[in-house]
Parts: C-alpha cells; sequence; structure tokens
C-alpha cells in the first residue's frame, strides 16, 4: 500500500465529511420548530422567542452560522454551544463518546461470538437440522425490534431474575465488575441483533468457499479437514466477514441508539436523539457528525485490512 | 378498592411515619421521564426543570399541602388596600448554598431581570402589573403595580420562575446548568440527558432539614424501563409511573403508588378562526359527541376525574358546571342547524411528547365519526406542535394546563382577547370585561360570581372542550417517608428519608 493511495483515500475522507458537515447544517434547521419555542414551551410569547433566537446566534444568515461552527471545529476542535443546556458540546461529546464506544464494541464483540459459530456450524452441513435450526434463530433475531429486544431482556434479567441492572452505566474506571454488569443488557440487546444478521452472511461466505475447487483439491490430497477449514475456508472467507463487519457498523449505530434511550445510557445516540426532539442544532449537527466519521473511518479501516487478509490485494 | 387501599397505606405510612424517628442520610435515586430543558428559572418552561428547582431555589412564600400561602423566604407579606402594592418582610440570617447572605437586593436583581425584555423570559406575564421592585432596607421588598394582579401571590408561592437565586450564575453563565438558591439541596453535578445530582445545602435555613444526604436524579425516558428499575429496586422513586401500569403496582408490596387531585385539566382547544369550526355550534355537537368517561379510560386508564369545566373539584373555586352530556343525537342536531348535516373534515393535533393525548385523540376521533365528523389525527413530536400551535396551523389539538392555583389562572390567559396564551383566537368583549373586573377584586366572595359567568361562557361558547382533571401520581419504594403527591404538582424531598 502506498502512501499516495492513503492520502488520496484520506482526502477523499475529508471531502465526504465536508459534504456531509454542509448537508446537516442546511437540513437541521428546516426541521419545523425551534429551540427558542422548545425552551419556551406553550408560554412563548413572539417576543421571547425572537429574544432568544438573538441570543443563541439563529438569527444570523446561514451560511455566517456555518463558516463559525465550521471554523471553530477546524480551529480550535470547538463544536459550538448547545442552544438548550449552553455548555460547550465538546465536553458533552468527550464525556458521552466513552461511553457509546463501549457499547458498540461489546456489542460487536457480542454479535461476532453468536455470528462466527453459528455461521459456521450451519454452513458445514446445509440443509440439516442444525442448519434450519441456526437459520430459524437468525430470522427471529432480526426480526425482533431492538427496543422490543432490550424490554424483554429487563424483564427477564432485571426483574424476573434480578441478575443484571435495569438501565444506567457505569464507567471502567468503577470497576470490571459494575462495569460489566450494566453494559451486558444493552450490548446483548445489539448483540443479539446484528449477530443474528452477520450469521447469515458468515454462512453463505463460507459455503461459497467451500464449493471452491481448491477446497476440493485440499480435500483429496487428503489434507486432514480441521485443517482445511482453519488454513483455507476461514481464511478465505475473512475478506467477506470483515466487508460484512465493516457494513454492519452503520445497522450497529442506529441500533446503539435506540438501545441507548431504553437503558438511559449516556452516549452519543442518546445526545443526538434528544438534540432532535429539542431542536439543539449545533449537538445535532456534532452528533451526525461523529457518526459519519465513524462510519468512513470504519469503511476505511476495513479496506486497508483486506492488504493484510490476502496479500495478493495491494493498492497504488 | 384501589383508592380504599391507597388510602389505608398513607394512613399506615403515617402512622409508622409519627412512630419511626426520621433519620437522616442516605440518598434517593430517584428517576425523571424527561431531562431538565436547561435550569434558568425564567428562561426554561419545562416541568422536568422546575421540579429538579423546587428542591434547590426558594420562593418569597410557597404553598403548603393544603395549597395556602404560607411563608418562606419572607415570613410576612401584606397586600396594600388598593391592590397597587405587595410588601415583603424576608427572613434573616439566610445563605445561599455559596455561603452568600440572602438579601433584598437579590429579589431586586432577580425580578429585574425577569422583567427585563432583553432576558427573553416566557414568564414574565406571571408578575404581570409590576412596575418596581424595591429594597427600601435588607429585609424589606416592596413590588408596585400600576393594576391590582390577583395571581401575584398565587404565582410567587408556586412558580419556580419566581424564585430566588444568586445573580452571581447570570454573570458565569452557570445560571443555566447550575443556579445557586437557598433550597435544601445544591445542584453538585449536572449531565445533560443522564443525571442530576443534588446534594445537601450546608447553608439550609430549616434546621434540621433536608434529612437525605443527596438526591440522585437519572433519565430514565422509557416507561416500561422505569417501571423495572423501580420495581427490581435499581431506582427509590419515580417521577412518573405508565398510567396503565398503575393496577399492577398498587397490588404490589414492594411499590408505593401516591396520588392527588392535580390543578391541571386536559381539554381539547379548538382554532375558532375559521371554517365549520369557528360556529359555536358546531364546537357545541364536539362537546356533546365525545364520551368523556371512553377519554379519560383510554388516556389515563381511569386515572382521572372527567370534567366539563377547568377548575378541578378539590379547589375552593370548583363550579362543576356541566352542560354536556354524551349526546351525539344532541350533536347531530347542532351540526344540521349549523348547515354541517353530513359533517365535514377536520384535524386532531395531539403531541407524542404526552402520549395521553394521542390516546385521547383516537377516542375522540370515533366519537366524532358516529356523528359525521370525519377527523384525521396528526401527531407532532414538541417541537413541531409547539410551532404548528403558536402558528395557529391546527383546527383543533389536545394538550393540558397544569400548576394552576388563581382562577385567573384558568381563563385570562388563555381566553381573553389577544392575550399570549389564547391560540385559539377566542374573542368575546363581555368575557374580556368580566376577566378585567374580576382579576380587581380582592374578595374571594366578590370574585366568585364573576368568575362563574366566564367559567358559564366559556364551557359554553366552547374554545376549549374540557375533558378531564388528570392525578398526580409518584410510585416509590415503601421505605421511602416523608414525600407526599401534592395538588400543586410540586416535587418535595425536603422531608423525605429513607427507613433503612
Amino acid at each position: 500500500m502506498s502512501l499516495a493511495y492513503l492520502l488520496r483515500r484520506l482526502g477523499t475522507l475529508l471531502l465526504v465529511l465536508f459534504g456531509v458537515s454542509l448537508v446537516t447544517f442546511a437540513i437541521i434547521p428546516l426541521l419545523p420548530g425551534s429551540p427558542a419555542r422548545v425552551t419556551l414551551g406553550v408560554q412563548a410569547t413572539p417576543e421571547a422567542v425572537a429574544t432568544l433566537e438573538r441570543q443563541m446566534g439563529l438569527d444570523r444568515p446561514l451560511p455566517v452560522q456555518y463558516v463559525s461552527w465550521i471554523g471553530g471545529i477546524i480551529t480550535r476542535g470547538d463544536f459550538g454551544t448547545s442552544l438548550i443546556s449552553r455548555q460547550p458540546i465538546r465536553g458533552e461529546v468527550t464525556r458521552r463518546l466513552p461511553a457509546t464506544i463501549t457499547l458498540a464494541l461489546v456489542a460487536l464483540a457480542i454479535g461476532l461470538a453468536i455470528a462466527i459459530p453459528a455461521g459456521y456450524v450451519s454452513a458445514l452441513k446445509p440443509g440439516s437440522a442444525r442448519d434450519l435450526g441456526v437459520s430459524v434463530m437468525s430470522q427471529l433475531g432480526v426480526s425482533v425490534p431492538d427496543f422490543w429486544m432490550g424490554i424483554l431482556l429487563i424483564l427477564l434479567f432485571s426483574e424476573t431474575l434480578g441478575w443484571l441492572p435495569s438501565s444506567g452505566y457505569r464507567p471502567l474506571s468503577d470497576g470490571f465488575v459494575p462495569w460489566g454488569r450494566h453494559v451486558l443488557l444493552p450490548a446483548a440487546t445489539v448483540g443479539i441483533i446484528s449477530g443474528s444478521i452477520m450469521a447469515r452472511f458468515v454462512r453463505s461466505a463460507l459455503l461459497e468457499v467451500l464449493g471452491q475447487d481448491y477446497v476440493r483439491t485440499a480435500h483429496a490430497k487428503g489434507v486432514p479437514r480441521r485443517t482445511v477449514l482453519r488454513k483455507h475456508v476461514m481464511r478465505n472467507a475473512a475478506i467477506s466477514i470483515v466487508t460484512i463487519v465493516g457494513l454492519q457498523m452503520a445497522t450497529l449505530l442506529s441500533a446503539v441508539v435506540v438501545v441507548e434511550i431504553i437503558f438511559a445510557w449516556p452516549g452519543l445516540g442518546q445526545l443526538a436523539l434528544t438534540a432532535t426532539l429539542q431542536r439543539d442544532y449545533p449537538a445535532l449537527q456534532a452528533a451526525v457528525l461523529l457518526a459519519a466519521v465513524t462510519f468512513t473511518v470504519v469503511n476505511l479501516l476495513t479496506d486497508l485490512s483486506y492488504t493484510f487478509l490476502d496479500p495478493r490485494i495491494s493498492y497504488a | 378498592m384501589t383508592r380504599i387501599r391507597t388510602l389505608a397505606l398513607a394512613l399506615g405510612l403515617a402512622l409508622t411515619g409519627l412512630a419511626a424517628a426520621q433519620t437522616s442520610g442516605g440518598t434517593l435515586v430517584a428517576a425523571w421521564e424527561q431531562e431538565p430543558v436547561g435550569l434558568d428559572p425564567h428562561i426554561t418552561s419545562a416541568r422536568s426543570s422546575y421540579q429538579v428547582l423546587e428542591n434547590v431555589l426558594d420562593t418569597l412564600i410557597t404553598l403548603d399541602a393544603e395549597q395556602n400561602l404560607v411563608p418562606s423566604l419572607a415570613h410576612a407579606w401584606t397586600v396594600a388596600d388598593d391592590g397597587l402594592s405587595v410588601t415583603f418582610e424576608l427572613r434573616e440570617g439566610v445563605r445561599f448554598s455559596n455561603g452568600t447572605e440572602f438579601t433584598s437586593q437579590h429579589v431586586v436583581t432577580v425580578f429585574e431581570r425577569l422583567l427585563d425584555p432583553e432576558t427573553g423570559s416566557g414568564n414574565a406575564w406571571r408578575m404581570a402589573g409590576v412596575t418596581s421592585i424595591d429594597a427600601p432596607d435588607a429585609t424589606t421588598v416592596v413590588l408596585t403595580l400600576d393594576a391590582p394582579n390577583p395571581s401575584l401571590l398565587g404565582h410567587l408561592a408556586s412558580s419556580n420562575a419566581l424564585a430566588i437565586f444568586d445573580p452571581v450564575g447570570v454573570e458565569d453563565g452557570s445560571i443555566n446548568t447550575r443556579p445557586i438558591g437557598t433550597g435544601p439541596f445544591m445542584i453538585s453535578d449536572y449531565q445533560p440527558g443522564t443525571r442530576v445530582l443534588l446534594e445537601r445545602n450546608p447553608h439550609y435555613w430549616e434546621d434540621g432539614l433536608p434529612y437525605l444526604d443527596a438526591v440522585d436524579i437519572r433519565i430514565i425516558g422509557d416507561e416500561t424501563v422505569r417501571r423495572s428499575a423501580l420495581v427490581t429496586g435499581d431506582i427509590d422513586w419515580a417521577f412518573s409511573i405508565p398510567p396503565q401500569a398503575v393496577e399492577e403496582l398498587d397490588a404490589r408490596d414492594d411499590v408505593l403508588v401516591d396520588r392527588a387531585a392535580a390543578g391541571a385539566y386536559y381539554y381539547i382547544g379548538v382554532n375558532t378562526a375559521e371554517g365549520p369550526l369557528a360556529d359555536e355550534r358546531v364546537r357545541r355537537a364536539i362537546a356533546f359527541a365525545i364520551n368523556r368517561d371512553n377519554i379519560a379510560a383510554a388516556a389515563e386508564f381511569g386515572n382521572a376525574q372527567v370534567t366539563q369545566d377547568p377548575i378541578p373539584p378539590s379547589s375552593a373555586w370548583n363550579f362543576g358546571y356541566a352542560p354536556y352530556g354524551y349526546d351525539p343525537e344532541r350533536a347531530r342536531e347542532l351540526l344540521a342547524e349549523a348547515g354541517f348535516a353530513d359533517g365535514f373534515e377536520m384535524e386532531i393535533m395531539p403531541t407524542s411528547f404526552i402520549e395521553a393525548t394521542i390516546r385521547a385523540a383516537q377516542v375522540i376521533q370515533a366519537d366524532l365519526a358516529a356523528v359525521g365528523i370525519r377527523a384525521s389525527i396528526r401527531t407532532l413530536e414538541w417541537a413541531e406542535w409547539l410551532q404548528e400551535q403558536g402558528d395557529g396551523n391546527y383546527d383543533t389539538f389536545v394538550c393540558s394546563w397544569n400548576g394552576l392555583i388563581d382562577p385567573d389562572d384558568f381563563f385570562y390567559a388563555q381566553h381573553r382577547t389577544g392575550e399570549v396564551f389564547n391560540f385559539t383566537g377566542y374573542s368575546n368583549p363581555t368575557v374580556d370585561e368580566l376577566l378585567d373586573e374580576a382579576r380587581m377584586l380582592p374578595e374571594f366572595d366578590a370574585r366568585r360570581p364573576l368568575y362563574e359567568q366566564i367559567n358559564r361562557t366559556i364551557v359554553d361558547e366552547a374554545p376549549y372542550i374540557y375533558l378531564y382533571n388528570p392525578l398526580e401520581i409518584h410510585a416509590y419504594a415503601p421505605d421511602v417517608m416523608g414525600f407526599a403527591a401534592r395538588a400543586d404538582q410540586a416535587v418535595r424531598f425536603v422531608t423525605t428519608w429513607l427507613d433503612r
């Protein structure tokens, strides 16, 4: 992989992010309703709305607002001030980022822990009872809405069994056990769903490789079955699986939003929803921009990982 | 039956409360359903914000559990005979939670900020008529008015928008996240969307209070999860519980459901500006067509008292005027008289912010269909709903008014021609005159007949079609002592303690 390629990719990434920033900035204020009205509620008099909008800087032309916003981000990493809490958004984002990353990573781990074994066992004997069982489970997992899955898990593991807390977040610095107890249910909610989706992709990726000539040849020349599976099948399916995981990030991120709301999880998804409902434009723009950054960076990393997984692939 | 049980429980609780000594200490974990929308008392309008402030700031006067005016930061007050000035004698030796001594000058600064148009407060109307705020000495505050405002004392006692804070927070900008008050608790941590931590105010002026060391307020938006958190003991106290869960929770030993008749009402607001709804007969037809019992059953799962006028039975100002029985036949006659024998099309605008309004709208829609009115439902989230209501882009909406005390609160701003919250466009010169006259009169006996007439006219002409008075419902662990649901919907933890 050449440096030029990497720079080109980074350049495209910045261009995409610039586009995203422009579009979100232009679209978000088009939402009906205004932060001033939300703050003032049913008591909003036209005078008070006008005064608050002036204080919030919303009376300035949109291009002026955009330049001051994007300028702040580029020069100082300053995402502006929340229109509702009047606190710097950067602090808010840095406070919430670890919670969301924790949730997403644990959810991804749970998802993979489900998807890979499930896809593996069903791909080895397609059409068998095991395969059917995995298909049914995976169909169920895909069909269950995330919010409902979350509530079911709470009813079972918190209310009925009393094993895990029903909501809330503890940072890892509070200790592994409290952290783990809090993260398990929300991460499992996302993980079960994305694991179910990924299991089907893993299955078809493995099936495709299993049907390849080189696999048959390997079997024919007497390579032990386990070695065939490990060295030829899994390794060759890895690229498809990594691609799926990369693409799943988008689904994962949107599931995380819903799950954060249900489990009162103080992450960026919750920030995005609250900001939307309260028309807190800069907070929402920051959340959207961060989601875009995450997604594009994950995509880039996925692409770059191909060169490691398959030495034949190289980017010039 | 459930009511009797609750009463027995409450009585038992009161007795054990007397028997067991209050113990100090401990943290109450409380769950709010909505997060505060900023904590600047002058700017916010959210109940979620005001009920945090209720425990942090004090007002000059306040309301006791029976809704009588009682001293708070002011130990005495006098209203001039002509109603054009009110003098407050302030309590001495009171300190803000940051140690600063509280004086009359703080009151002047705070109220002047509220009234300053540059502040952009939506609450200035609560002090309507006040032209100047003076502090002749450190413990006296005089409010001067250009016209009597009978609601003023009620607002000063009940609205946290008129509470006193240390103005130092305005200069450094902390007013919106950590306003500093003289109340029993102080805000020691505020993480928007997640948590507000209240800790005992070491300088609180009432000896021995509060009992709790801290109140840890978490935001749990999902009602099912909030219920689970309460049942599993993850939280001790819930701001609200889903109405459909009230009966089930009532039957449990590990949760106490606490109710009070609230000074609030749900209603249909009707846009009287144009179209069929501009015709009073059509509005009356709607009032006859709807089955309020079914609406209350669907919207609040029966945790409400149906009503046809706004002021609840718990108030001395209740009139109990109920001219509309559920009468679809009469509704059809009125529609025919108005020239809409074949009905017409209209829209109902509930908001997802208050789920009860959606359920109410669904019953209303079905009831209206039965008399030929083809209603569609347009559910909006809060920000858009406020915009559409403010711009008059609706036929009818469903909403509630909360925390009203004086009869003036129930009618003036909502129904007087051109007033701030008159979103229906209703205008009746006779009602305007009566409203102006009634707010000038000091005596209950003199005011009551005027408000009775106002109440009758508004119910008859139906710019608002009243549905029900809700109950204020909180739920908490049985070892949470010294808390009670209140008619004014205030959430006060000052005398709360944990029996554990």
